[in-house]
């Protein structure tokens, strides 16, 4: 509810003002036609600049559609990947965005229980951020397999010769994590969207604009906002974010587990699941923020998107670059302590390169592990040093570079994970190099455009903000205001 | 809905739109509101309604868990691979097709079963057509829909008037 709350410690409990709203969040004082004016008004005929930036990214998009078509004409071998090196930009891309996608389901889920009031203005645009980035992590594996039109062979049904996918294998779970997570992402984003349909198409029969109505009808499914649908509504709502909340943890600890269940050195570890959830909301919260920050002042939404909504995601920015941080020293730690020379020798080709010599400037040849090594230390663990300071943090333009910079920096930790144990194995002759060639270029940009592509129609065709939970978090309209305390 | 026999009206102020509710359901009618966001004051004053929304979760989801260790089980039945000795029916892996499953069909069926019960209700709760078709509802304005006998009509549209409602309307059907 919108409501400020002080301490009153005479008292020695919390005064609740229901009339003040939120101290750091001024959309708590806005009445609810006012909200919905202001939401509606992003609705409206963008400007030419959209358009521009639209197409941008719809270049960027065709840019990994051509790369794509070369890769599926020529065969997977156009690609950098090449034994002992099976697993390369594409897998890097598909952890990435799963990781992207974590930050909407936690922001809509787990803040709604905690009731953080902060999430109400990014929820609906972080939850539109999960579905888009899922759908662009799921590309993916099918890139990946090089005949995607095969994919369907990773799904259990009955098929001629009586043959069954292995339910054992880590793989085959990511499957089911992955589609169940991106299902159940799409039904909690449509879910939310109802109320807000019903806003869109009410407000077009108020405005006479029978089109839109028409269109918007059929979305709202007939929603009236009676008490009968709301009790239903809520309960729904409720027991989403209550199963959204461990898939959000599960799906990244089963994507780590693709790496975790294996034997190669750097892989074989129990902290890969923790590390991957860490990371993951790490870098979904910075793209929230790496979005969301020019969106705000694009809109002009600074009554909604407030700094103290910034300031709340880049603590938890801070508290997962500590945790990933952490996560790479024990990592090194790990990797001496066990006392095995594959695991010492990985950790010591991953920021030095090749053991040739023991002096760290002497004639080690630096390659791309080395590169992302580096720029995931320095984007990941260094960069958001600053954000530990109030002024930092209260000023979006450092956090959104910041937040950029961290986006950077955990697309190189995934490369740094998957590609440097790879070509370091075992065996030194069966040691190899990995550069990506230009379709896996290509296509890594293209999967960026698809992404902003999505996300910048939404921005405009559907309302950016939950405005039935802004309503929520509001101060109602009361003909006789009363100030209450917690005790009532 | 033509046959709508009861009186409805339009509510600028929550606290009004509750002491309304709590009048009109002292006399033994339990009204339909409709409100821009959910508000608990409403829920309140209607009584604290509950929901069989997560009885149907429970349920759907316990098939879904039911599914999600069967199907790897049978499969790896139906198909022996044995591996370096492991168990053929091994729980630790099918646990995740489990929790998967479990959490597909909790949500999946818990969408339907929220469709379903907006159906059930429009049936079980009707409003009139003008009050469906009042737009301000979904923006700032809060509704009251008594379903009566004629002979109420009167009572109840005194409770309106008297609780402040901006526009009050007798259905005759």
């Amino acid at each position: 509810m919108g409501t400020t709350a002080q301490y009153d410690a005479t008292a020695g409990r919390v005064i609740i003002d229901e009339h003040q709203g939120h101290p750091g969040i001024k959309s708590t004082t806005l009445s609810y036609g006012q909200i919905n004016d202001e939401m509606l008004a992003m609705l409206d005929k963008p400007r030419p600049s959209y358009y521009l930036l639209l197409l941008g990214f719809l270049m960027a998009l065709g840019l990994g559609a051509l790369s794509l078509a070369i890769q599926v004409d020529v065969g997977i071998g156009y690609s950098g990947i090449s034994h002992p090196i099976g697993w390369g930009f594409y897998i890097t891309n598909f952890v990435f965005w799963i990781g992207i996608g974590h930050a909407g389901t936690l922001i809509s889920a787990v803040f709604y229980l905690t009731r953080a009031p902060w999430r109400t203005a990014i929820y609906r645009s972080a939850e539109a951020m999960t579905v888009f980035a899922v759908f662009t992590a799921g590309l993916f594996p099918l890139v990946h397999i090089g005949r995607p039109w095969l994919a369907f062979w990773l799904i259990p049904y009955p098929n001629e010769r009586m043959l069954w996918v292995n339910f054992k294998s880590p793989l085959l779970w990511d499957v089911f994590a992955v589609t169940t997570y991106m299902s159940v992402s799409i039904m909690f984003f449509m879910l939310g969207l109802i109320p807000d349909l019903a806003i869109l198409r009410d407000e077009a029969v108020r405005k006479g604009k029978k089109l839109k109505a028409l269109v918007y009808a059929p979305l709202a499914l007939a929603w009236r906002g009676t008490n009968h649908q709301w009790v239903h509504y809520m309960r729904g709502y409720m027991i989403f974010a209550a199963l959204a909340t461990p898939l959000v943890f599960s799906v990244h600890s089963i994507v780590s587990w693709d790496f975790a269940m294996s034997s190669v050195p750097g892989w074989h570890t129990t902290i890969f699941a923790p590390y991957f959830v860490a990371g993951a909301i790490f870098s979904g919260l910075s793209m929230v923020l790496t979005v969301l920050i020019p969106m705000r002042a694009v809109f002009g939404l600074q009554d909604y998107i407030t700094n103290h909504v910034i300031q709340s995601v880049a603590k938890m920015i801070i508290f997962t670059s500590v945790i990933v941080g952490y996560a790479y020293g024990a990592e090194f730690f790990i990797g001496y302590y066990s006392g095995s020379p594959f695991e010492r020798a990985i950790f010591y080709y991953r920021p030095f390169g090749e053991m040739a010599s023991w002096t760290l400037l002497g004639d080690n040849e630096i390659n791309f592990p080395q590169i992302a090594f580096w720029l995931m230390v320095f984007c990941n663990v260094i960069v958001p040093i600053p954000l530990w300071r109030w002024k930092i943090r209260n000023n979006p333009l450092a956090v959104w570079i910041i937040a950029a910079l961290v986006n950077v920096g955990m697309w190189f930790e995934r490369f740094n994970i998957i590609g440097s144990s790879l070509q370091h194995e075992y065996d030194p002759s069966a040691w190899g190099e990995y550069w990506p060639t230009v379709v896996e270029v290509g296509i890594t940009i293209g999967s960026f455009g698809f992404f902003f592509t999505l996300f910048t129609l939404f921005a405009k065709s559907l309302p950016p903000m939950a405005i039935m939970e802004l309503k929520e978090g509001t101060n109602p309209p009361m003909r006789n205001a009363a100030k209450k305390d917690t005790d009532e | 809905m033509s046959k709508f026999t009861g009186v409805w009206a339009i509510f600028e102020y929550l606290d009004e739109t509750t002491e309304t509710i709590e009048q009109v359901r002292k006399k033994g009618v339990q009204p339909t509101v409709i409100t821009p966001c959910p508000r608990h004051e409403i829920d309140h004053a209607l009584g604290n309604p509950s929901s069989i929304v997560p009885w149907i979760a429970l349920a759907f989801g316990a098939l879904g868990c039911f599914i999600g260790y069967s199907l790897p089980a049978w499969t790896a039945s139906d198909w022996v691979l044995p591996v370096s000795g492991k168990p053929i029916l091994a729980i630790p892996p099918f646990t995740i097709i489990g929790f998967e499953m479990t959490v597909l069909f909790t949500a999946i069926y818990t969408l339907a079963g929220l469709a379903i019960l907006g159906i059930i209700d429009s049936f079980r709760f009707p409003i009139p057509n003008a009050a469906k078709k009042y737009p301000r509802f979904q923006r700032d304005r809060f509704g009251v829909v008594v379903r009566c006998d004629a002979d109420k009509l009167d009572e109840f549209e005194a409770i309106m008037k008297k609780n402040g409602a901006e526009e009050v309307h007798v259905e005759k059907g």
